[in-house]
């Protein structure tokens, strides 16, 4: 009974603190949000909706993607205006079809596309490609000798691949020497470290591999290491990634043969997730199944801003 | 009055958070639609708690229920994957509970490791064994069958007690019936009473005539294939299967039994007070949420809940 009474103080507490009034209340449901591309999401998220006067509820549900279901059933109930998620929407049809009944829109934020899902706001993978292989297409003067590193297993990294090979395959003059799939079990470094020293062995000539174009920064990376440690840096072999982790931010920084990488605005895609939301609940029809946040090309001039 | 309040606390302690729960969200907490979410929303946690019963009635633990759920989904969905039917995924993913669980009991009764060192080790072996099944990946889509998703969204009609356009829904029916089988198991049958003997005392239970050994290797035979149970009703409701998804089960079940716990008055576990602690566990995440309290303070003030019903209940006892 003591802890009984204890709790009824706290949730009155609380409930004077978060302002229960007339606004707008949004619910987010992420299994994710120890995870920093899910902070940054929010972070932007959350400062465009002060700016709109909403109540935000964020829910973590800590990898526990059944309690996500369970916790969009419970906004369902409490009769939100919208709800956002960032977990594949296959996983959580059980909820969507909730708020489906109950007419509440569910916008995604980077969670896949879905039709139960009114928009869902991501990067453009296509387009990181295509800026990614034009980089080194115009680098290397349209000519030259190239090394993929691809995963076509992973359907948001293989549409990349489809692009890279459409870019290089516009020039007659750039030959693709090989496409490496790489073991990821290790986190994708090591093991294109490895195929790319094979390569290097199998391409003794200095100028016999002008680039190396990697689908993400792993294995570019991994190929960095291969390059530096065959003391072949010196070559201008130009080598690009994708997604400029800090590690890749770092290698590009350092001004060697890693020259570029392409950044997800995540701050961006929680901003635009918060204007998808106003426009659901203004009650627009939002024909784009997938909203694009533009991507930022990361060379050696703008990586430290 | 003392004596009212030690054995009732608890349950007085759940009524007020229901009062108070449908006072602050009139017209949303106290509904039928509302109730109904709750009930399918515990039932995973349920079923780990009430076959998790059976071993705590032993003063044993298995600490490995959570990875078992795990292990037993993905087993489910790559046998999906590989074009199985159905019935061969499911029977296989509770033949391998029922395994599992009979390995803990052989390295707890048997061989005579404490339960809490074997069970971490299985914990481990098992979480490993999930990951290796299902290659790390998300098992999901098209792998998984329409008729295995679709039991965790179906249900039966309730049209017929007034309740139109709503259904019980089939996992909290298996919910209630793992309920029904373990309280039977416990309460009504020589075997459960020979569990209750070992809980008081091993060796007088031993001296008694009480196979010890093969009564808790048969139990924890049971909480892991209650476990696999609730992982594949997991797999089930999230229409996936990846080798981490079961891991909150473990601790949230021991603290639905210890809140039980609280109501009796030996101090031993029984599983219809289980099923009050995972009614209040289960209350308190839906009526939170509802709330909007914050993730972090839901689970600071749920922690703080069980730790401080079991110092009351460990006070009052103290203080007879």
């Amino acid at each position: 009974m003591f802890f009984a009474g204890t709790i009824a103080r706290g949730l009155a507490a609380l409930l004077v603190l978060t302002g229960v009034a007339m606004a707008q209340n949004v619910t987010v449901v992420t299994p994710y949000l120890a995870q920093p591309g899910t902070q940054m999401y929010l972070e932007g998220f959350e400062a465009e909706a002060a700016g709109k006067g909403w109540n935000v509820n964020v829910i973590d549900t800590a990898g526990d993607v059944a309690a996500v279901i369970s916790r969009i059933e419970d906004a369902v109930t409490q009769k939100v205006d919208a709800i956002v998620i960032n977990v594949d929407p296959a996983q959580v049809a059980a909820g969507l079809e909730a708020a489906a009944a109950a007419s509440i829109p569910v916008i995604g934020m980077d969670s896949g596309a879905d039709p139960l899902v009114v928009t869902n706001v991501t990067s453009n993978g296509y387009a990181m490609a295509a800026e990614t292989s034009v980089y080194v297409a115009n680098r290397i003067e349209g000519k030259g000798r190239i090394v993929m590193f691809v995963f076509d297993a992973f359907p948001p990294v293989q549409i990349r691949g489809v692009i890279a090979d459409a870019v290089f395959g516009n020039y007659p003059d750039i030959e693709v020497i090989d496409r490496i799939t790489p073991d990821v079990q290790d986190g994708g470094i090591a093991d294109s470290r490895a195929k790319m020293e094979a390569l290097l062995a199998a391409n003794p000539e200095k100028g016999s591999i002008s680039a190396v174009w990697a689908a993400w920064d792993q294995p570019a990376l991994g190929a960095l290491q291969a390059i530096e440690d065959a003391g072949r840096a010196d070559e201008g072999i130009v080598i690009v990634g994708i997604d400029a982790n800090p590690q890749a931010r770092d290698a590009i920084a350092a001004g060697g043969n890693f020259e570029a990488s392409i950044a997800q605005d995540f701050i961006g895609i929680g901003k635009a997730t918060a204007d998808a939301v106003a426009r659901a609940i203004s009650g627009e029809e939002i024909r784009e199944r997938v909203t694009y946040v533009p991507t930022v090309l990361v060379t050696k001039s703008n990586v430290n801003n | 009055m003392l004596r009212i309040l030690r054995i009732y606390g608890t349950l007085i302690g759940f009524a007020l958070i229901v009062v108070l729960f449908s006072v602050l969200l009139p017209g949303t907490f106290f509904t039928s639609g509302n109730l109904i979410n709750i009930s399918q929303q515990i039932s995973m946690l349920a079923v780990v708690a009430f076959t998790m019963t059976i071993v705590m009635v032993m003063n044993d633990f298995d600490l490995s229920v959570g990875s078992m759920a795990s292990l037993a989904g993905v087993t489910a969905a790559v046998l999906f994957s590989l074009g199985y039917p159905v019935y061969v995924g499911v029977g296989a993913a509770l033949l391998v509970g029922l395994l599992g669980g009979v390995f803990n009991g052989v390295l707890v009764s048997l061989v005579g490791i404490l339960p809490f060192v074997a069970t971490l080790g299985t914990l481990t072996m098992f979480s490993g064994l999930a990951f290796l099944v299902s290659g790390g990946r998300t098992i999901f889509g098209r792998d998984i069958p329409s008729e295995f998703s679709g039991f965790a969204r179906g249900g039966i009609p309730l049209d017929f007690i007034g309740l139109d356009g709503q259904k019980l829904p089939f996992l909290s029916l298996v919910a209630l019936l793992v309920l029904a089988v373990v309280w039977f198991v416990l309460e009504q049958t020589t075997y459960g009473r020979r569990l209750y003997a070992i809980g008081g005392n091993k060796e007088a239970a031993r001296l008694a005539g009480v196979r010890v050994k093969s009564l808790r290797l048969s139990a924890f035979a049971l909480t892991g294939l209650g476990a696999a149970i609730a992982g594949l009703m997991y797999s089930s409701r999230v229409a996936s299967a990846n080798p981490t998804q079961g891991s909150g089960l473990m601790l949230d079940a021991i603290a639905a039994v210890f809140l039980g716990m609280t109501m009796s008055e030996e101090g031993e576990p029984r599983v219809l007070y289980t099923l009050v602690g995972v009614l209040i566990l289960g209350v308190l995440d839906n009526g939170l949420t509802q709330l909007s309290v914050d993730s972090y303070i839901r689970e600071i003030m749920v922690g703080a809940i069980v730790v401080s019903a079991v110092a009351f209940s460990s006070i009052t006892k103290q203080s007879r």
